[in-house]
């Protein structure tokens, strides 16, 4: 009996003291989560700034951003969903490559309508152990558009800097959306994970419809 | 001219059950496709879905795009906004009605006081002064609330994107259109034959970039509106998208990824 209140009062004990540090630990993860979003944004609004129009600039702005801030390794590896793991090393690197490439296009190709805008930070909370959402607005100053809430989706790992992981604009997930257009082209093709190769091939070899 | 001159008042419901008992019909005829050859496991009538989209693609391209991109570039954004304003006002009856049953007795309230004080103007122009903001509310989601399944995934000829609960929930919504309880009269049949071609084009040409890039340039635009349609559906269900805070995407699609 004695032994028992011992252990159940051992426990609360133990409860009481690791609970400070692990919503410290929660605290930091979105503090240093925050302060990604605030640093991209910032980084992000400079170039704008001088922005000229010039593709090629624009290109490779968008590429040192993603090499910066995103975590391209995990991001590729997700959107291909669980054919990732049925591919080989070849098919993984060039994947992995045009999946880069089309991520740049797409973004390159609507960077004018990031034009003009004005980012409000909102609400950050953490979701499990290992991302944390840091919630946004973007609005027009113009007021032509109506305003575009955000959410970044940031892994935040133990020994490891953060990163952005997926992006939500009005709830829906580009990652999400993303992988789940992949899965449907490999399924359709028998799960044949080289046909996605082959699809995202040719879709960069046609060209593009601008609006 | 109106396009259907039988549909008022109980006409209207039966027509709306009409078209609802047609389309389940048509789909029961239609032989699912088997789950190995199934892009997505929710989209029972993938074969079947996939003709349809491409007939509304044609549709689109023939019709919807060119008007849509006329309506934009022709009507100030003064008109575009009282449409705007005029179709989210027909759509508070059904909201206030929706809510209620729901729970959601302030929604209701306040999409009573809206449908009222802007009915003065059927809508066009919004007079309500209070900031806070109607959460729309179709029929749809109130069956979600009370845990009817959402059923298989759909692409409904000219309407688009649907599951089986929420095709089931506009036909509801159809018969609360408040304009009904105009009754006859030539002005109000205009309106109310004019208020779905109007909504299909002024949502084309609100989502007029973002609807092209998924057409034009994404490797599988059947599977990407697919992906759309269930994110934006879980956003209105989980309330998440007017609240604008959190996360309205699963946690479990990240499960895998560790």
């Amino acid at each position: 009996m004695i032994r028992r209140r011992f252990i159940a009062v051992a426990i609360a004990c133990a409860a009481f003291v690791s609970m400070p540090a692990a919503v410290a630990g929660a605290d930091d993860r979105q503090a240093a989560a925050s302060g990604l979003i605030d640093t991209m944004i910032a980084d992000l609004q400079a170039f704008l700034a001088t922005d000229t129009g010039d593709v090629e600039a624009r290109s490779a702005e968008i590429d040192r951003v993603l090499s910066t801030y995103f975590d391209m390794d995990t991001i590729t590896r997700f959107s291909a969903g669980q054919y990732w793991r049925a591919a080989n090393a070849e098919q993984k690197t060039e994947y992995g490559t045009l999946f880069r490439e089309v991520l740049c296009g797409t973004i390159v190709r609507n960077f004018d309508q990031l034009n003009g805008l004005a980012y409000t930070p909102g609400a950050i909370s953490a979701k499990g152990d290992k991302f944390v959402i840091v919630g946004g607005t973007f609005t027009d100053t113009a007021g032509a558009r109506p305003p575009v809430a955000v959410n970044w989706r940031v892994l935040t790992r133990e020994g490891q800097p953060p990163r952005v992981f997926d992006i939500e604009i009005e709830n829906l997930s580009l990652l999400v959306t993303q992988k789940q257009e992949n899965v449907a082209v490999i399924r359709k093709n028998r799960g044949q994970f080289g046909a996605l190769i082959e699809a995202m091939q040719a879709r960069l070899d046609a060209p593009l419809h601008s609006n | 001219m109106k396009l259907y001159p039988e549909l008022d008042g109980i006409g209207a419901c039966r027509f709306a059950a009409g078209a609802l008992v047609t389309a389940l019909l048509a789909l029961a005829g239609c032989s699912s496709t088997p789950p190995v050859d199934r892009s997505d496991a929710r989209d029972r009538y993938e074969d079947a879905n996939r003709k349809v989209f491409a007939f509304n693609m044609g549709v689109d391209s023939y019709v919807l795009e060119p008007v849509a991109s006329g309506y934009r570039n022709t009507v100030p954004e003064g008109g575009r906004t009282a449409v705007d304003n005029h179709l989210r006002w027909a759509s508070m009856p059904s909201t206030a009605i929706n809510s209620t049953l729901q729970g959601k007795f302030e929604n209701a309230a306040l999409a009573s006081l809206n449908f009222l004080v802007n009915g003065l103007t059927l809508g066009f122009a919004d007079l309500s002064e209070d900031d806070q903001e109607v959460q729309r509310e179709d029929f749809g989601q109130t069956l979600a609330a009370y845990d009817v399944p959402e059923g298989s995934y759909l692409m409904v000829p000219v309407l688009g994107p649907r599951t089986t609960r929420s095709l089931t929930g506009n036909v509801v919504d159809f018969v609360m259109n408040p304009l009904q309880v105009f009754g006859t009269s030539s002005t109000a049949d205009a309106v109310r034959t004019a208020q779905a071609p109007v909504g299909a084009v002024s949502f084309r040409a609100s989502n007029f970039d973002a609807f092209n890039d998924v057409k034009y340039n994404s490797l599988d635009p059947y599977a990407r509106t697919r992906s759309v349609y269930y994110q934006t559906r879980r956003g209105l269900l989980e309330d998440r998208v007017a609240d604008r805070t959190g996360s309205a995407v699963s946690e479990d699609e990240f499960d895998s990824l560790f």
